[in-house]
């Protein structure tokens, strides 16, 4: 295991944290990259950088050597967790517009109520309004039209990869957007 | 068995020197230039200013530099010592009539090994009694008695007389109540706990010899008892140092890999214009090593920054061992 990632491997075991300055130095680039292409944001993949290396020095025994180079591990987890990420922003925010709409529907709300989902609409229409046009059309088809993403992509003209670029960096921009003005006292 | 003499517990300051096991107490993230973030070494883009940072020391929170991956369930020294005494016993129950004649050990044969180690545990005895003469006696000449008087008895004898002589050092241990509280034997002074360590190791070492007289392979500790010998050993590195005239100073990033492995930061000797070195290699070997059972050059060694000194340290674990 002559300077190879099997001893890298075992090192890192051994809790030598000289070890995780290595890797990070010899692979975080590769890691990095591989995230930034899946996610296309710096800033998200930063923390699947942060995940992908916490998880290789917390539990280093699911690396295995003999099932191909670390390199290549790292960026496939790097990868793996963007999508990950992905997933999880699309169903949150699927989650927030299904809330908003069943609250649109509830009868008879109460005063304070109405404040809310006021407040909520308008945060939405504020954020909506701070998207492209044409990512902002293709939210409006996804979500609010409840076409499938094949669909909206038809819709709107594009091929169906353009639409779910746009989609993802949309709901990105939305997600921090609509945290920050619902999140802020009034 | 291992130890020497005013040695500490395994902790830092003994012979000039210290020890850190990696993490306690150290700046998470700090060594190694970190926060030189934002160089892309693989020809890529430049990572973002202070993801470096981030990223280690997010790691080092998630799980302390220096502890060894999996966690094994932690035991006490008497537990290790029963534990490498159950293991001895079965492996004198395992031999055969004529392996107890083979030579084992400077000029002892088996049986006389065997009752070299009853010698031990008495003197044990004698030490948790607070006899005042067994705390300097020497470990081989002092248990030369135990060992002679071996000839001429039946290996059933020899066998039943050391385990029950190892029973009663875990009886008379359990008597003492506190694991901290200091013996004197052989030149050491150590908790009782940490020098059941020692004696478990020594256990351990001679099983070894005897496997080797009979041709068996090589026995390894379980991995609990393993990582607390390791830690041990590591820890008086800087002593055995000390003992064998190694005065330069010298930072050790110690890493012993496999079952038992940890690292270690230690400081060897003392002074200015010290050096520092890396050494890696697998425990069990580095346990040999200090046991007197392996040389250097038997380990598979990866060593970086001063090896010249790094060798000299290693050259100086053996002087641990007392045989």
């Amino acid at each position: 295991m002559v300077g190879s990632d099997a001893l890298l491997a075992a090192r890192l075991a051994a809790g030598d944290d000289h070890a995780l300055t290595e890797v990070f130095d010899r692979l975080a680039t590769a890691v990095y990259e591989g995230a930034i292409r899946v996610l296309g944001d710096e800033a998200a993949a930063q923390d699947v950088v942060q995940d992908v290396f916490v998880e290789l020095w917390s539990r280093p025994g699911r690396y295995d050597p003999d099932a191909g180079p670390l390199r290549s591990y790292l960026v496939m987890r790097a990868r793996h967790r963007a999508v990950d990420l992905i997933r999880s922003e699309l169903r949150r925010v699927a989650r927030q517009e299904h809330s908003y709409r069943l609250a649109l529907q509830e009868p008879d709300p109460s005063p304070h109520d109405e404040v809310i989902v006021s407040e909520a609409a308008a945060a939405v229409r504020a954020a909506m309004g701070m998207l492209p046009e044409s990512q902002r059309r293709i939210v409006e088809l996804a979500y609010f039209g409840g076409l499938t993403c094949r669909e909206a992509a038809k819709a709107a003209g594009i091929p169906e990869g353009t639409a779910k670029s746009r989609l993802r960096l949309a709901l990105a921009r939305l997600e921090t957007v609509l945290d920050r003005q619902l999140l802020e006292p009034s | 068995m291992t130890g020497a003499s005013g040695g500490g517990a395994g902790g830092g300051g003994v012979g000039g020197g210290g020890v850190g096991r990696g993490g306690a107490g150290r700046g998470g993230a700090g060594r190694g230039g970190v926060g030189r973030g934002g160089v892309g070494r693989s020809g890529g883009p430049a990572l973002p200013a202070g993801l470096r940072e981030r990223v280690l020391s997010a790691s080092l929170e998630a799980r302390a530099a220096g502890r060894a991956w999996p966690l094994v369930p932690a035991i006490t020294g008497a537990e290790a010592f029963t534990r490498a005494a159950d293991a001895f016993d079965v492996l004198l129950g395992a031999l055969r009539e004529e392996d107890w004649a083979r030579p084992a050990l400077r000029e002892l044969d088996v049986q006389g090994l065997v009752g070299h180690l009853t010698g031990v545990e008495e003197d044990m005895h004698r030490a948790i009694a607070r006899d005042p003469e067994v705390a300097m006696a020497s470990h081989v000449g002092s248990t030369q008695p135990a060992a002679d008087r071996q000839a001429g008895r039946s290996v059933a004898q020899t066998h039943a007389e050391w385990r029950r002589a190892a029973d009663r050092t875990i009886e008379l241990v359990r008597g003492l109540g506190d694991p901290a509280a200091e013996l004197a034997v052989h030149g050491m002074r150590l908790p009782v706990d940490f020098l059941l360590i020692a004696r478990a190791f020594e256990l351990w070492v001679h099983e070894i010899d005897i496997r080797r007289a009979v041709g068996l392979p090589p026995a390894v500790p379980d991995e609990s008892t393993l990582t607390l010998m390791t830690s041990s050993v590591a820890g008086m590195l800087p002593l055995a140092a000390a003992l064998t005239g190694v005065h330069e100073p010298t930072s050790v990033h110690l890493v012993l890999t496999g079952a038992g492995g940890g690292t270690w930061d230690l400081s060897i000797g003392s002074g200015s214009d010290g050096s520092a070195a890396t050494i890696v290699t697998d425990a069990i070997g580095f346990c040999r090593l200090v046991g007197n059972r392996a040389a250097p050059d038997d380990l598979e060694l990866y060593i970086t920054g001063d090896s010249g000194r790094a060798a000299r340290v290693l050259a100086a674990a053996s002087a641990l061992a007392l045989d």
